[in-house]
């Protein structure tokens, strides 16, 4: 007996579903179709059923209900977690590259103001070459530095809270490779629900995309690690073992970013577990760094 | 199709994307739009004034608009949700456009919304474009038609564009369409063809 948004057809005779436009969003949801031996509705369907007199009122009742249930459905998809944090996230990246780009080019302006200028030899951070650079200019070169400076004092702002919401939104993630990070792979992956999706051997590769189609293309050395190489735990590793590190790593992620997406709070006898395996696998010379296969 | 000299416009109200307008009319851009790069390449489907429209992958409504300036009624499915909120917005002033938020891959999301089509045109950046045009050919009547823009690098970045477009055909063929006709969207678009098949 197939069903339609405006009721049900048998055999000719039709039972009218009276609801508003709400109503008749809440239906199209919960209706099940076969597209075996599918038959697709008719508007004259819905005036023997009494639900419009012609097929300007048909349209019109159609696009009511369909404009409600998408709205609703924009509502729900925006609700997610994870959706804001995406684009903080996005955000945050973002600054980063406008901040160096913004810096450098300060810098080589500036070195044309004071010939006798050159940073060789000197280690002095980027952040106070920029001070420096808006306290000795005048004029544009002296704002452009100042609003440098605002640009990195919001990002520091930013980047704190996208730590603190992924450690809400992320909490197992966040606890084995620290917010910031589990935020970047979650906004890498698109989100959470697809992040949790992805096998252990895409996290450990999120975001070395070109590396890793240089590998499929031209068969050089595959990626060891994309994103993860970003936690101390990667990058502080001895090279040899560093692959061994961020696979443990990747593989315990991905069964974090399951808990995460599927139960929504931290479990502590994971993360502790987690954290040991991926320890033993950072220990120089160890050989036993098997997976038990528990949670 | 309406042509000003050699320029393709639709009649409509303006000002959806901030088109240029003709004469009263809108001018149809073939490089933003895969449908008038079609058109412009003197292929495509004829668009009615009778015609009801399936668009898979409606995206932010652009071309939406422009079909809707020619056709009775475009049902319009799109899957995400920040070009659905451009979508809403365009089909809130034009009243023969049925939006649907649903996954073209997912048929019998929308299935009790749209009646059977003349034209099925999809437009989606999915790996598996024939098989999602396959499944909807159950809305298309009879004799109607399928455009489909293929995006192969959608389908498969690490095969060859001709290999992609070789395999979609094949598969059309296969499902039962008779392929009417077939062109690459040079030098419009790269790397995009466009098939044009009947249901029998």
């Amino acid at each position: 007996m197939p069903a339609y948004w405006f009721g049900d057809v048998d055999d000719g005779s039709c039972t009218p579903f009276s609801g508003d436009a709400r109503e008749i969003a809440g239906r199209i949801r919960v209706i099940r179709t076969s597209m075996d031996a599918f038959v697709p509705l008719k508007w004259e369907q819905a005036v023997s059923c009494g639900i419009c007199r012609d097929r300007a009122e048909y349209i019109a009742k159609l696009r009511e209900a369909c404009f409600v249930a998408a709205e609703r459905d924009i509502r729900e998809q925006y609700a997610g977690k994870d959706t804001e944090l995406l684009h903080m996230v996005r955000t945050l990246d973002e600054m980063d590259t406008v901040i160096n780009l913004l810096s450098e080019r300060a810098m080589e302006w500036y070195q044309i103001r004071q010939p006798t200028f050159s940073r060789k030899y000197r280690r002095t951070p980027s952040h106070l070459m920029v001070r420096k650079i808006r306290e000795k200019s005048r004029g544009a070169l002296g704002s452009v530095a100042g609003q440098i400076e605002a640009l990195s004092a919001a990002r520091v702002d930013l980047a704190r809270e996208v730590s603190s919401r992924a450690n809400r939104v992320l909490p197992n993630s966040s606890a084995l490779i620290g917010g910031l990070v589990a935020a970047r792979l979650m906004a890498q992956a698109g989100g959470l629900a697809p992040l949790s999706r992805l096998p252990a051997s895409a996290i450990q590769v999120l975001g070395a995309k070109t590396a890793l189609f240089a590998h499929i293309r031209t068969h050089t050395p595959s990626p060891k690690h994309g994103i993860i190489f970003q936690h101390r735990r990667v990058h502080n590793a001895p090279r040899n073992i560093r692959g061994r590190v961020s696979r443990v790593l990747a593989g315990k992620l991905a069964i974090a970013a399951r808990l995460d997406q599927y139960r929504g709070v931290a479990v502590p006898e994971f993360i502790e577990q987690a954290q040991a395996k991926i320890d033993a696998a950072g220990k120089d010379g160890s050989t036993e760094i098997r997976d038990g296969g528990e949670l | 199709m309406i042509w000003v000299g050699d320029v393709l416009v639709s009649q409509g109200e303006g000002g959806v994307y901030n088109e240029r307008m003709l004469g009263g009319a809108r001018v149809w851009d073939p490089f933003r739009s895969k449908l008038a790069a079609l058109y412009y390449l003197g292929k495509g489907i004829e668009l009615t004034p009778e015609m009801c429209v399936l668009y898979l992958g409606a995206a932010n409504g652009t071309t939406v608009s422009h079909v809707a300036d020619y056709a009775e009624i475009v049902y319009a499915i799109e899957f995400a949700p920040r070009p659905m909120q451009d979508l809403l917005e365009v089909a809130h002033r034009r009243p023969n456009i049925v939006p649907i938020m649903a996954d073209a891959t997912r048929p019998e999301q929308y299935a009790p919304l749209v009646e059977a089509a003349d034209l099925l045109y999809q437009d989606v950046a999915q790996p598996d474009q024939a098989t999602i045009a396959i499944r909807n050919s159950a809305f298309l009547k009879h004799g109607g038609n399928l455009i489909l823009m293929l995006k192969t690098r959608s389908v498969d970045v690490r095969k060859e564009p001709a290999a992609v477009f070789r395999d979609t055909l094949e598969a059309l063929a296969a499902a039962g369409f008779t392929v009417a006709e077939s062109v690459w969207l040079e030098p419009y678009h790269h790397d995009h063809a466009a098939i044009i098949c009947r249901k029998p």
